[in-house]
């Protein structure tokens, strides 16, 4: 392995055998905090709280880059834990580039926004995602955290081309790729990452690949998660795929 | 939008069976020709209900053991709409659960409940409390005779200390090493210690006076008046009473349940 990323939120404690293992871990590779908890995108306040324990996290790891979602999740003495999309609108887009300019003050470190697979659409967007993307990354200055599989998903949801997706979001931006695996429930598609890594994924992360250039890229398995040779082989394909790549378009 | 959003997703009826949640579902998402607005929006109730179960099965297993899938389902959904998770972090989701069990009407009458909470809380609590060097009976060594009384013993801040009205610790421990077919543990008072090991989480049953005069001591009682009080209720002559103190500390100590001692200001 070349590099770990951690759930940022499940290291942000006192002590104990997370820090402990954290702490062999960053012995011997790099890793990267990535979190799941600071809902950039939430009209609620910027919770201090996170982002004071959060820079702790990156002092402790000086980390190259972090990460969380470009979504929502806190409403008023309620935190979902939940990914869930933003309205495709200008004023979303001002709330969240507010937002990641305070964290990237806070945190003095580059910092990257992941897109969500999301399962609903709100009636209020006035552009598509890629757009929205586009818009609150460039304006933000942030990196993007591509998420391949969470672009099919989003595809298969609502109905987008993912090719057109991958083309369209500003390669420049990308600092790290996602692939992960998801369940089909039959209407729908739910990003669970306890699958492989399916086809039609990893022939976007082909087209993003020959787009971006080399990228970190990692495996996301989280959930029924197989033996380690399982794993360290998606990691091994990713890597091998993208050396490929690279190699024809050098070609 | 999204308090109104946050709303429909926390609860724990489909969108659709309620007429003002849906109309507004209808006004705030679009659907799509396999899923109406409602329907969009109880993808992420449901999963609202099922992240927020799992981390409470995994945090109170041997609860969750105890009232079967479907009694602990219930209580996880009252518990969720009492105390909406507010914290930024799941490891925080429990913090009320004993609370809850102990004063919500369906699960207050049942003491184990509430024991059993308390066990499994202190664990998570235990597991990722700050560390502190432990304390070697070599570093005592020169500390003043005469300091002993006025003495501090800080214990390690992963040292919790719990009175409970039955063996819930050893149920515990019986549903983790998986344990299917057990019994309801029998109500007996018990003086647990749950800390953090060297290597793992342990949970030590004391006897009463071990475990009042370490319940004197973490709550900063100096060493000659928690000796005094413990003694005085114990019943023990003054010198069987020292020779236990004295084997307790290094029990304690070997454990590594102990800081430093802190001579009084």
């Amino acid at each position: 392995m070349g590099w770990f990323e951690v759930i940022s939120e499940n290291f942000m404690v006192a002590g104990g055998r997370p820090l402990d293992n954290l702490a062999r871990l960053k012995d011997s590779y790099p890793v990267v905090p990535h979190g799941v908890s600071l809902a950039v995108g939430s009209v609620e306040p910027l919770d201090t709280d996170h982002l004071t324990r959060l820079r702790s996290l990156v002092d402790r790891l000086d980390p190259p880059w972090v990460s969380d979602h470009l979504c929502w999740g806190r409403a008023p003495g309620l935190h979902l834990h939940d990914l869930l999309p933003l309205p495709y609108t200008r004023e979303a887009v001002d709330l969240v580039v507010e937002r990641v300019k305070r964290v990237q003050g806070t945190l003095e470190r580059p910092f990257a926004l992941e897109n969500v697979s999301s399962y609903m659409t709100y009636r209020a967007s006035s552009m598509s995602e890629w757009e929205f993307v586009t818009e609150v990354v460039e304006r933000a200055d942030c990196g993007l955290l591509l998420d391949c599989n969470n672009v099919y998903v989003s595809g298969r949801n609502h109905g987008f081309d993912p090719e057109r997706y991958i083309d369209a979001i500003p390669a420049d931006r990308v600092v790290q790729m996602h692939l992960a695996g998801h369940t089909d429930k039959g209407t729908y598609v739910l990003d669970t990452h306890s699958e492989p890594v399916c086809d039609e994924v990893w022939s976007l992360y082909r087209r993003a690949i020959a787009r971006c250039g080399a990228v970190a890229t990692l495996v996301e398995w989280d959930d029924e998660i197989p033996a380690w040779e399982v794993l360290a082989a998606e990691a091994d394909r990713a890597r091998i795929m993208r050396a490929d790549v690279l190699a024809s378009s050098v070609a | 939008m999204q308090r109104s959003l946050a709303d429909i997703l926390r609860g724990a009826s489909p969108v659709a069976s309620d007429v003002a949640s849906t109309a507004l579902a209808d006004g705030i998402a679009s659907g799509n020709e396999r899923l109406t607005p409602a329907m969009q929006l109880d993808i992420y109730r449901e999963q609202f209900f099922l992240r927020h179960l799992d981390v409470l099965r995994e945090d109170f297993r041997s609860l969750a053991h105890l009232l079967g899938d479907e009694t602990f389902e219930a209580l996880a959904i009252a518990y969720l709409q009492a105390f909406p998770p507010r914290s930024f972090t799941l490891r925080d989701l429990g913090a009320e659960l004993v609370r809850f069990v102990a004063t919500a009407p369906r699960w207050a009458d049942d003491a184990l409940l509430a024991d059993l909470a308390r066990v499994e809380w202190a664990f998570v609590e235990c597991f990722d409390a700050p560390s502190a060097p432990a304390l070697a009976l070599a570093d005592l060594e020169g500390f003043p005779e005469e300091a002993w009384p006025s003495a501090l013993v800080v214990l390690q801040p992963s040292v919790q200390c719990l009175t409970l009205r039955h063996a819930a610790h050893d149920y515990r421990i019986a549903t983790r090493n998986g344990e299917l077919a057990l019994g309801r543990p029998e109500a007996r008072p018990s003086q647990v210690l749950v800390f953090r090991g060297p290597t793992a989480l342990q949970c030590l049953d004391l006897e009463q006076d071990a475990y009042a005069l370490l319940d004197e001591l973490a709550r900063g009682t100096p060493l000659g008046d928690a000796c005094e009080r413990v003694a005085a209720s114990s019943g023990a002559t003054e010198d069987a009473f020292q020779e236990k103190v004295g084997a307790w500390f290094q029990q304690w100590t070997t454990l590594g349940l102990i800081s430093r001692v802190e001579l009084a200001r």
